[in-house]
């Protein structure tokens, strides 16, 4: 894949995982951000550093948008009009008309547009969905998901709903795009949130996102978002109920190495930690970048990224008035095609 | 039986029947503690509340999870302000179909209802307890009987997510699902989560002592562990009884988590969070 010219825009948090997976395809990747962080990435990783959109994007056959989620329209646009596939990390816009503007450009250009759903790539998700999908757990009554993370106050547009969409949209759409994928279709949302919902946000802020998600099949999904105090570890967790069992995963239970005993508290000097396994982002970002080469269709699509925000938007507006909101039913449907796991 | 005087009468009956044999035992003049919920209408709970209260008993409604000695420990941590304000709660109390040995839990008019029925109460009970008593301000529940569907339990749902709003601002997320299927080591859990501004505490009422697997049975070995928490709940009731005082949780604590069910049948039926009033009544009379 050398001839992969890939113009990487932002250098945040995001942009650090999916750097390394280009350069691992082998990618030529040229980076540029608009906040100056761009040069000590792009140094970090041997990518190439640049000093504007337009010349990032000049003569890249992808680009990879890592901004806050209310830039994500205006670079996806540009970028769809030079004539790149883009990969745009989830959310793919705060609003679903946002979204599917973005989406139609695409098809319009005839280039691929993917949103950045990692979830659906971290092995324990992409079992799951292997599960239910291959008749596993029978007939679905009932899923819960929980996502819990410290509070992002490292970067201020996460706190700040105009910017992020908040924890229901910035935080909890991966679990609503993992329900909808595994039990099909959203008709009715109820949402609530509390605690620490704008910006500033102090360090040590806390707060907490609940959703109720009734799929057209009549499945019911729980979704629970956690921007918890400063000291909380990331974790996430499902259980599952069907006819035919139950299944359940949580991120803390089974660790490959778990290091305790270090003064910091955190791994010791020299010996590794954390997961074992590819990274769940490089193996997205091989996905794309096969079917951006003609490849095979990824397991998440365009639409599946319009069809998700479609659900934060609806959980956000049901929090705002307190009301339950109804979906109309899609013309589009949920992929049901199995994936290799 | 009541002929033999008792001083205090434990009422295990089918919730429709709780009424009933609540009246008798306050006219006998015995101090009761009545199983969850606590009736299932409104009426009969604040009519079992009132004849008590005239006959100067006390009522007790059946809770044990709030005697979990983990949960006395939660209660305090968040009375003496160690977790800062309470945000959120969420939970699950699951369970394996009752109506599969006891077909009754499966009719709605013995039982009030099924899964949200039967297993909503336990964690709204533990969130009265953490805020004291305040009364829930709107219901949420969304339920289906696709488990045990034409088993059992036909009329009645065997799954349900219920979400709780406090006046305060917190909300409670419930999973009251009987979803353990037939042969699940145990028989239910309840497990449950607050996340407070300083910290989140995660509580297992119902944790395991020893695992492994049982080879006669071919199955997980689960050695139940915990406190015996219904051992906890009598000596409650009998050291009120003995002494007069009001017991906890009392009969307004089972009206309180019994008006959420009942919202939460309410919301099945609307397909809308439904409001409840901000204030529980005293004496109907």
């Amino acid at each position: 894949m050398a001839e992969l010219e890939v113009a990487l825009i932002g250098a945040g948090g995001i942009a650090r995982t999916h750097l390394p997976a280009w350069v691992a395809l082998g990618a030529r990747v040229r980076l540029y951000a608009p906040d100056g962080q761009a040069p000590a990435l792009a140094r970090e990783f041997g990518a190439t550093s640049v000093g504007s959109l337009r010349e990032a994007i000049a003569g890249a056959n992808v680009v990879d948008v890592c901004t806050p989620t209310d830039t994500h329209r205006e670079i996806t646009l540009a970028a769809v009009a030079a004539g790149a596939h883009v990969l745009c990390e989830k959310p793919l816009a705060l609003g679903a008309a946002e979204a599917a503007e973005m989406a139609d450009a695409a098809e319009a250009a005839g280039v691929r547009l993917y949103p950045g759903h990692v979830v659906r790539y971290f092995p324990a998700y992409a079992r799951l969905r292997a599960l239910v999908a291959g008749g596993g757990l029978g007939r679905v009554a009932v899923a819960r998901f929980t996502r819990t993370g410290r509070y992002p106050t490292w970067s201020g547009w996460f706190a700040d709903p105009a910017r992020s969409g908040g924890i229901l949209t910035d935080q909890m759409l991966h679990d609503m795009d993992m329900a909808r994928w595994l039990f099909g279709d959203v008709v009715r949302v109820h949402a609530r949130q509390q605690g620490h919902l704008t910006a500033p946000a102090p360090e040590g802020a806390v707060a907490t996102g609940t959703a109720v998600l009734t799929h057209a099949g009549g499945t019911l999904t729980q979704v629970v978002g956690v921007w918890g105090p400063p000291a909380t570890p990331f974790r996430t967790t499902f259980h599952v109920s069907g006819t035919g069992g139950t299944v359940q995963h949580d991120s803390q239970a089974h660790l490959d190495l778990r290091i305790t005993g270090a003064a910091s508290g955190g791994p010791a000097d020299g010996i590794p930690g954390g997961d074992f396994g590819e990274s769940p982002y490089l193996t997205q970002i091989r996905e794309f970048a096969e079917a951006f080469a003609g490849g095979p269709e990824p397991r998440v699509s365009g639409r599946d990224g319009v069809a998700a925000v479609r659900i934060a938007e609806a959980a956000a507006e049901s929090a705002r008035t307190g009301r339950t909101i109804e979906l109309a039913p899609q013309t589009t449907t949920v992929p049901t095609g199995g994936i290799d796991q | 039986m009541f002929a033999l005087s008792p001083d205090a009468v434990v009422v295990t009956s089918e919730n429709a029947r709780h009424r009933h044999l609540v009246e008798r035992a306050a006219a006998a003049g015995a101090h009761v503690l009545c199983e969850k919920p606590l009736a299932t209408t409104e009426a009969d709970a604040r009519a079992m509340i009132d004849a008590c209260a005239r006959a100067g008993v006390g009522l007790m409604t059946a809770y044990p999870v709030r005697f979990s000695p983990a949960f006395v420990a939660l209660r305090r941590a968040l009375a003496d302000g160690l977790l800062g304000g309470l945000i959120s709660v969420h939970g699950a109390n699951n369970g394996s179909n009752p109506a599969r040995s006891r077909p009754w839990f499966a009719d709605p008019e013995l039982a009030g209802g099924g899964a949200l029925a039967d297993h909503t109460v336990h964690l709204a009970d533990l969130v009265d307890a953490l805020l004291d008593g305040e009364q829930a301000a709107e219901v949420y529940a969304q339920a289906n009987s696709v488990l045990d569907d034409g088993g059992p339990a036909p009329d009645v749902e065997t799954a349900g997510l219920v979400t709780i709003r406090y006046p305060g601002g917190v909300v409670a997320a419930v999973d009251a699902s009987w979803s353990h299927p037939p042969d699940h080591p145990t028989w239910g859990g309840l497990a449950m989560t607050c996340v407070g501004e300083k910290a989140i505490v995660e509580f297992d009422a119902f944790p395991p002592l020893l695992g492994g697997f049982d080879s006669a049975t071919g199955r997980d070995r689960w050695e139940a562990g915990g406190a015996d928490l219904d051992a906890a709940m009598l000596d409650e009731f009998l050291d009120a009884a003995r002494t007069g005082r009001r017991p906890s949780p009392d009969g307004e604590s089972g009206l309180r988590t019994l008006r959420i069910v009942l919202a939460a049948y309410e919301s099945l039926r609307t397909g809308h969070p439904v409001a409840l009033s901000a204030a529980v009544g005293t004496a109907a009379d």
